[in-house]
Parts: C-alpha cells; sequence; structure tokens
C-alpha cells in the first residue's frame, strides 16, 4: 500500500503543482523519486510533528495542498492540538496521513499502536477519515482528498497488501460491495478487508454467504449504504482494527440510533485497552477475537440462530 | 512616521486598549498594553500592509502569536483603516467580529486566528517556505510572549526557520517579564531567549521594547545576518505607571476610576467614541 502511495503522490504532484509532502523524518528510501523529481516540494521537517502540522498548516494557508506525513500514532496523538487548532478550526485542505495505523507496528510497542487514530480525528470537525483497505484503493483515494475543501486523515498499511476486486468505483464517502450474500452484512473497515474476504471464502463452503461491505471512508460514514443494507438484512457485523470509541462501529451505531434502523449490530475488533505483550499483528487479531476465524466463527453463529433469514 | 509621532501613536492605542478592556469587561490588559509599542513599530513602520485590500499578495503577514493581548491588534487594525473604529465597540460582544482570541472566521482579514500559545512562529514558517516556493519577496513578522516561549512547538518552529534559512522571517518576542501566574524569569528559570535563539541558528537583538522607534530602527536591519531568521527580544512595559510590572493586570479589567487615571496619565484619548 506504501507503494501505491507514493504512485499516487508522484502523480498529484505532477498534475498539481500545490502539492508539496512533508515528513516527521520517515520514509527512508521511501520518496527518493519524489524527492529527485520534486525538490523543494519535498520537506522533511525532522523529528518534530507539532512544526510538521504547523508548516503544513502555514503552506495551506499560502494556497498549497500539503500533505504530512508520519507513523500513524505519531501523525495523530502527538500533535492533536496542531491539527485541531491550526488545521482543523481554520478548516484547511491538508492531508494527514498516518503511516501503519491500528496495530501495523504491533511489535513495536504500545509507543507506536494506533488504534485510536481514527477516533482521534474523527473528532476533529470537518475531517474527512479515510482508510484504504488495498493499494488500488490507496491509489483511488488520495487524489480525491485533493478536491476536499478542508483537512483529511488517511490511514495508510505496509507494503504488500493483497488487492481485491469490486464492481462499485472507488468514490470517496461510498461503501463498496465486495461480496455478493444473504441475510446479514459484514462491514469492514478499511485495511480488515482482506481477513474479512478470508472468512467469507471459509464461509462459502458451509453455504453461509454474508454480504461483504468495504467501508473505505470512516467519516463521513455512507449512511445511504448502511440504509440500503437495513433493508435487506437483520445483523451487522462490524469489523476494525480501531478504538470501539469514535470508529466505524460507533459511526454504525449512531447512524442507527439517529434513523432507528431495527439491524442488530455486532462489533469485531480489539478492546479499549493498551495492547501489550509484544504480540504480532496476527496473534493481536486472534488474542482479541477479530481475525477471519472470528469472522467466519461470528457469521457461523448468526446463521445458527436465524439471523439470516431475509426481511 | 518619526519616533515623536510613534510614541504619540502608541498612547492612542493604549488609551483604546483601556477603554476596550473596560467596555468589553476582559481582562489580559497588560498583555495588550506591552504589546502595543511593538504592534506600533510593525503597523506604522515594518510592516508593507494594504488596508483596503487586506488580502494583498504582495502584503507582508503577520501573526500576533500571543492572542490574548488582541485589543492592541485590534486597535492598530482600526487606525491604520483595515475596518471603522466603531467596530472596537464590538470588542467581546457575541457573534462579535473581535472576540477576546482573534478567529479568522469573525475578521477573516487575519491571516491567523490565535488564543492557543505556541503556534504562530510554525504557521509563519510555513507559510514563508510556501512563499518562497511561489517566488514571493514577501516577509513575515510574528509577535509572541515570554511566557509563549515555554512552549516546545516555539523552539521546533524555530529549528525549522533557521534550518530552511527563512531570513524574511522576523520574531519580536514581547519580554514583559509577566506570564499568566508569576514573573516570566521565576517560572522557567532564566528565560536568555536571546541567546536561546541564536543557539537555534537565528540572528537576534535585545531592544528597548517601550521605545517604537529603537523597535523600529531594530526591525529595519532584519535580516539581522543574511540566511538567518532573526529574532527581537522586546524588553517591554505597560506604559501606565500604576500597573507597571503587576501581575494582576493579566486578569483584572479596570474600575471606571482606573481608566481615567490611567488615560489621564497617558495624556490620549480612545481612537473610538462610545455607542
Amino acid at each position: 500500500m506504501r507503494r501505491a502511495f507514493v504512485d499516487a503522490l508522484m502523480q498529484m504532484a505532477e498534475r498539481d503543482p500545490r502539492v508539496v509532502f512533508l515528513t516527521g523524518d520517515l520514509g527512508y528510501g521511501v520518496f527518493d523519486a519524489y524527492i529527485a523529481r520534486f525538490g523543494p516540494r519535498y520537506v522533511n521537517v525532522g523529528v518534530a510533528e507539532a512544526q510538521l502540522v504547523s508548516a503544513a498548516a502555514g503552506l495551506a494557508l499560502e494556497g498549497f495542498r500539503p500533505l504530512a506525513y508520519s507513523i500513524a500514532s505519531f501523525m495523530t496523538g502527538r500533535p492533536l492540538e496542531q491539527i485541531r487548532f491550526c488545521v482543523g478550526y481554520p478548516r484547511l485542505p491538508v492531508i494527514l496521513v498516518g503511516a501503519g495505523g491500528g496495530y501495523c507496528y504491533s511489535t513495536s510497542g504500545v509507543s507506536h499502536h494506533a488504534p485510536d487514530d481514527v477516533a482521534l480525528m474523527s473528532l476533529v470537525p470537518g475531517m474527512t477519515v479515510v482508510v484504504p483497505g488495498d493499494p488500488n484503493e490507496m491509489r483511488g483515494l488520495l487524489p480525491q482528498l485533493l478536491k476536499v475543501d478542508g483537512p483529511s486523515y488517511v490511514r495508510i498499511g505496509k507494503f504488500g497488501e493483497p488487492a481485491y476486486e469490486s464492481a462499485d468505483p472507488i468514490v470517496l464517502g461510498r461503501a463498496r460491495r465486495l461480496r455478493d450474500g444473504e441475510g446479514l452484512a459484514v462491514l469492514s473497515a478499511g485495511e480488515m478487508a482482506p481477513a474479512v474476504l478470508d472468512a467469507a471464502d471459509r464461509l462459502a463452503a458451509e453455504n453461509v454467504r454474508p454480504l461483504v461491505y468495504q467501508f473505505h471512508t470512516i467519516k463521513p460514514v455512507d449512511a445511504e449504504a448502511l440504509d440500503a443494507l437495513a433493508r435487506q438484512v437483520r445483523t451487522l457485523v462490524v469489523v476494525e482494527e480501531a478504538s470501539p470509541l469514535g470508529g466505524l462501529y460507533a459511526a454504525v451505531l449512531a447512524w442507527r440510533n439517529e434513523k432507528g434502523r431495527d439491524v442488530d449490530v455486532i462489533r469485531l475488533g480489539p478492546p479499549d485497552a493498551f495492547a501489550l505483550g509484544n504480540l504480532r499483528r496476527e496473534t493481536l487479531r486472534q488474542e482479541y477475537r477479530f481475525g477471519p476465524e472470528a469472522v467466519a466463527d461470528v457469521c457461523r453463529e448468526a446463521a445458527r440462530r436465524g439471523g439470516l433469514r431475509q426481511r | 512616521m518619526d519616533a515623536a509621532l510613534l510614541k504619540q501613536k502608541a498612547r492612542e492605542i493604549r488609551a483604546t486598549c483601556l477603554q476596550m478592556s473596560y467596555d468589553g469587561q476582559e481582562g489580559h490588559l497588560s498583555s495588550a498594553l506591552t504589546a502595543v509599542d511593538v504592534l506600533v513599530a510593525l503597523y506604522y513602520g515594518w510592516l508593507r500592509v494594504f488596508p483596503d485590500q487586506p488580502r494583498h499578495p504582495q502584503r507582508d503577514r503577520f501573526i500576533l502569536s500571543k492572542g490574548h493581548g488582541c485589543t492592541a491588534l485590534y486597535a492598530v487594525l482600526a487606525d491604520r483603516g483595515f475596518f471603522p473604529r466603531g467596530l472596537l465597540r464590538e470588542y467581546n460582544r457575541e457573534r462579535s467580529a473581535l472576540p477576546n482570541h482573534p478567529c479568522i472566521h469573525a475578521l477573516p482579514l487575519l491571516e491567523f486566528s490565535a488564543g492557543s500559545l505556541g503556534h504562530g512562529l510554525g504557521i509563519a514558517a510555513g507559510m514563508l517556505y510556501g512563499l518562497r516556493l511561489k517566488g514571493s519577496a514577501s516577509r513575515a513578522a510574528v509577535v509572541l510572549g515570554d511566557g509563549e516561549c515555554n512552549e516546545g512547538s516555539v523552539w521546533e518552529a524555530a529549528m525549522f526557520a533557521a534550518a530552511h534559512r527563512l531570513d524574511r522571517l522576523l520574531a519580536v518576542v514581547d519580554y514583559n517579564g509577566i506570564q499568566a501566574v508569576g514573573r516570566s524569569d521565576d517560572i522557567m528559570g532564566h528565560t536568555s531567549l536571546e541567546e536561546k535563539f541564536r543557539a537555534f541558528g537565528w540572528a537576534a537583538a535585545t531592544v528597548d521594547g517601550s521605545d517604537p522607534g529603537a523597535l523600529l530602527a531594530a526591525m529595519e536591519r532584519a535580516p539581522f545576518e543574511p540566511g538567518r531568521p532573526s529574532a527581537i527580544v522586546a524588553r517591554t512595559r505597560m506604559g501606565v505607571s500604576f500597573m507597571e510590572g503587576d501581575v494582576l493586570w493579566h486578569y483584572r479589567k479596570p474600575s471606571r476610576e482606573e481608566l481615567q487615571r490611567a488615560l489621564a496619565e497617558l495624556g490620549a484619548r480612545p481612537i473610538y467614541e462610545k455607542a
């Protein structure tokens, strides 16, 4: 996904002279081609996340379209004051890029865990929050963020995430149907999509066929897609590698309560806790029960309870 | 404008700040009064501004980073014709263009909002980086408080500005020696701001901040060294004898008697009429 990010960035910078890329001293070697091509439109501010955001805000005030890049935990929590005051409050078109959200850097410790990035960014009024699930969504969504007249946050993963197919185009704010099915729907938040598709593959042999929807945009959430799903199924299973507060689950619950929709919402994701123990990402997903097996189990259970009956 | 006229202007602006604090029933008077001479030197001297076209692309950028001293900024902007003087009556009213911390949504001719400390320098440095990319010769000035220089973000910004050789950046520290609960030199030890800016790669000077003429003369030497941003540590005063050096005036609003006494001492009237 990082390769896709660099590709998209290069194209954007080529087409739009307002694009400036700032990093908080991260991305060794990743941006060499960009630096060679765009020179002063690459700024390494050093290990100084406050200034990373403030400099981006200053550039945006002068009409530029800055992207600020750091590790997700250092991009969001650390300069939160600068994000809310210098970018959010004046509604500046700054794209904040959090590399390695969720538990991407699981074995680097709690310092590098960012299950809270989506929630923190969602708290900033006017912030668009995007979590692409595969390299295609990264390539598709980043240029769309350039057109947003306000701040945005994009969480990006590592290298080598698998791509998936969908008939639905990649449109900011619109969920994509990855699998047709019946009875219940699994809603993947961003990079959980491959795990959810893995679960769907396992279930196919058992004749349990959940709809799979990919929500790459967490804020604003696609209420139209949720409305349509509520007409089709009784159970929504939200799978997120994010805090139970302020992510897709929270958005779906808010939608359900505001609209009075009669659907059950089940969440699979990490608890509101610091993840200790130096566990690998896959192990964490097992421990916290939001990996492919857990998704398959929940769908099976819903099928057994009869939750799969059609509306 | 010569030095005597700058001093007279500073007296009128102080009188205006006092009246606004009284009318608007809001404190932070000391923070405004000590910034007056600096703002007068900037807005009647150093800054290239276009009051009838506040967003003119060739303007110099200005950010009052210590936003709580905003009555001084509002008064200077009104006096320079950026908006009608009568608007000063609206200071700190509900839905006012002039809230007690500057807001770009309320007053869009400002470069930036303020209220949270430690942001102005970093923003201005980003703006200057952008201005250089655009090939613009515009400069930027930022007024910071000495208490504000406790914020780490000020020093991240200072490093950035020096690293990128932003020598069109001028930082003026309103070194009034007072912050919210005491004297700056006591709270965080020896402030040594001139040395700190130097150590961060800036050129710096300490100036008598109660003399707008001296301030302007110092500003006009900027950049003090080519390739380095410039910092002026301005040793400022409130300019009203019975308030001088008293932390209480960070909070207190003047009584009618205190207002009259201060105006009499200044020998100046506010620049706006009461409604």
